[in-house]
């Protein structure tokens, strides 16, 4: 030790006073940021989110710009197909890290309340998301200049709804690395949380819809709306958090048959919600629960 | 100091921790030994606040561990080597520990340095061997330079170079007025590091007094060890002088 020796254990304890040196909310925030900041499958997995946004868009732009009346700005949402999962395991990560590897031993005895711990995860993987979503977002805005620069359009990212899009875009992203935080937070074993959180977003949709596709018929007259099973399905998917995420982005167009019109203000209650609801029982898992 | 008093804890029907008391004393290396699954890590979890107590009181400086205004600065821990993501570089890990008390980047190159990790700092903490996330679980420990220190086993893994630097740190921070609670298997390092001796078995207080004391009251034992061993082995009660005022010890059957 390079402390000075003491020779009773009162000086030791009074050496220096402990008020306003422990935890606060901005230091325990300080402290989630580094430990986000400094694992290689934070940046690897934002990575990805801008990678495939701004390569699914290139794609899908391209491939819808031999139509006659092409509107690049149609395809700028294309890439967030699959986008939002690189965040939303990267949220996942951060929920599940400090169980998985038991860091949460040292965490927890800095910050023995806990519940700041989990709010800083909230903010420092937001922040970080938020950085990488405008990332992800400029890219998917450069994937469409190809697809119409060849066909001698310009790209106008002012006007008709666009930047109401473009905040959409961001906002989903964003929402989808919490929810991943929140499963994470909740289930604190990484596979089980990486596997749930994209049956819920991607698993769980696709099947739905195949499964509708397949009991349907396709011959039956259209007159009396959509199919009862269809409306049901329809309006489960515009529910799970990448159907209202995606709302988000899509301020102008109407509810999907039998769904509910949430609207963008709707879509992004929804995904709060799926948000909250696991965040509210990971805080209750946390206070409530032994940690080992 | 760190007092312990009646603490039960039960998980479902299994009793971990049943009725224990004792105390670490502040200025005094407190060797905590017991067969392994006789409670020593259950109740140092409980005391750092990690689990609850099913009945009884863990406290450190008379406070419960959650209600300490700084932990860091108060109790040193070390629990377990396997409390780092080990994606992490060892300097980041410090790093998040000290930031959530506002400790500075200063502070964790000196606890680098004084545990020797200096040239493996920059590397992810999933790169180390045993000995080496030992070190940095110590370094943890001291981040805070705590008044109090608990170290769950922190010998094991290390070279006979990194047993004898423990052996010495841990004099040196007793002789420096702080409790330290140590938790180790090695009899011999214990018999030469530990001014008291803190021994259970099934949960229970099996003994409570120095080393030389419970070396006195084991027959025919010539070291800790051997005392040790006939302690657990037919659990015989023993109580050193100065634990008179401990609670009254049921006997617990066999351990080995």
């Amino acid at each position: 030790m390079s402390a000075p020796a003491a020779s009773s254990s009162t000086q030791v304890a009074s050496r220096r006073p402990t008020a306003g040196r422990g935890p606060t909310f901005g230091r325990v925030l300080a402290s989630e940021w580094t430990k986000l900041t400094s694992l290689r499958s934070s940046y690897l997995l934002g990575a990805v989110a801008v990678v495939v946004s701004g390569a699914l868009t290139y794609l899908s732009a391209n491939a819808s710009s031999v139509d006659p009346g092409f509107d690049p700005l149609g395809s700028l949402t294309s890439g967030l197909v699959l986008a939002p999962l690189g965040l939303m395991i990267l949220g996942v990560l951060v929920g599940t890290g400090e169980f998985s590897t038991g860091t949460f031993r040292s965490t927890f005895t800095a910050v023995p309340r806990r519940l700041p711990v989990l709010a800083a995860q909230v903010v420092a993987t937001a922040g970080f998301a938020l950085v990488t979503a405008l990332v992800a977002v400029g890219a998917a805005v450069l994937g469409i200049v190809p697809a119409a620069s060849s066909r001698g359009l310009a790209v106008d990212l002012t006007g008709d709804g666009t930047p109401l899009v473009l905040a959409g875009m961001t906002l989903y992203l964003v929402g989808m690395a919490l929810f991943g935080l929140a499963v994470g937070a909740l289930l604190r074993h990484s596979a089980r949380a990486v596997v749930t959180a994209i049956a819920v977003t991607l698993v769980l949709p696709i099947v739905l819809m195949l499964a509708t596709d397949l009991s349907t018929d396709p011959m039956a007259p259209v007159e009396s709306g959509p199919p009862p099973a269809a409306a049901v399905v329809n309006t489960i998917v515009t529910l799970l958090p990448s159907g209202a995420g995606s709302l988000l982005t899509t301020p102008d167009i109407g509810a999907v048959e039998g769904a509910p019109d949430l609207g963008p203000w709707g879509g992004g209650a929804v995904l709060g919600a799926w948000i909250l609801v696991p965040l509210a029982g990971a805080a209750v898992r946390l206070r409530t629960r032994d940690a080992t | 100091m760190i007092e312990v008093a009646s603490l039960t804890k039960r998980y479902g029907t299994t009793t971990a921790v049943d009725g224990l008391t004792f105390t670490a004393r502040s200025g005094t290396v407190t060797g905590f030994l017991g067969p392994n699954g006789a409670g020593k890590s259950t109740t140092m979890r409980v005391v750092v606040g990690l689990e609850r107590p099913t009945s009884g009181t863990a406290t450190v400086d008379g406070r419960h561990y959650a209600d300490l205004a700084a932990p860091l600065h108060a109790v040193g821990v070390m629990l377990d080597a396997r409390s780092v993501h080990p994606g992490r570089t060892a300097f980041r890990h410090l790093l998040a520990q000290a930031q959530t008390h506002g400790i500075s980047r200063n502070r964790v190159h000196e606890v680098i340095g004084m545990t020797g990790l200096e040239s493996v700092a920059g590397r992810r903490a999933g790169t180390f061997s045993l000995g080496m996330g030992q070190r940095l679980g110590i370094a943890g420990a001291l981040l805070g330079d705590p008044g109090t220190l608990i170290l769950d086993e922190p010998v094991n893994g290390l070279d006979p170079d990194g047993v004898l630097w423990v052996r010495r740190l841990v004099r040196e921070l007793a002789d420096e007025g702080r409790t330290v609670l140590l938790s180790s298997h090695l009899m011999h390092e214990l018999a030469l590091c530990a001014d008291r001796v803190v021994i259970i078995g099934k949960g229970r207080l099996l003994a409570d007094a120095s080393v030389q004391e419970i070396i006195d009251g084991s027959a025919g034992a010539a070291s800790l060890e051997d005392a040790y061993l006939q302690l657990t082995a037919d659990s015989v009660q023993y109580r050193g002088r100065s634990a008179e005022d401990s609670a009254t010890l049921p006997s617990t059957g066999s351990t080995r």
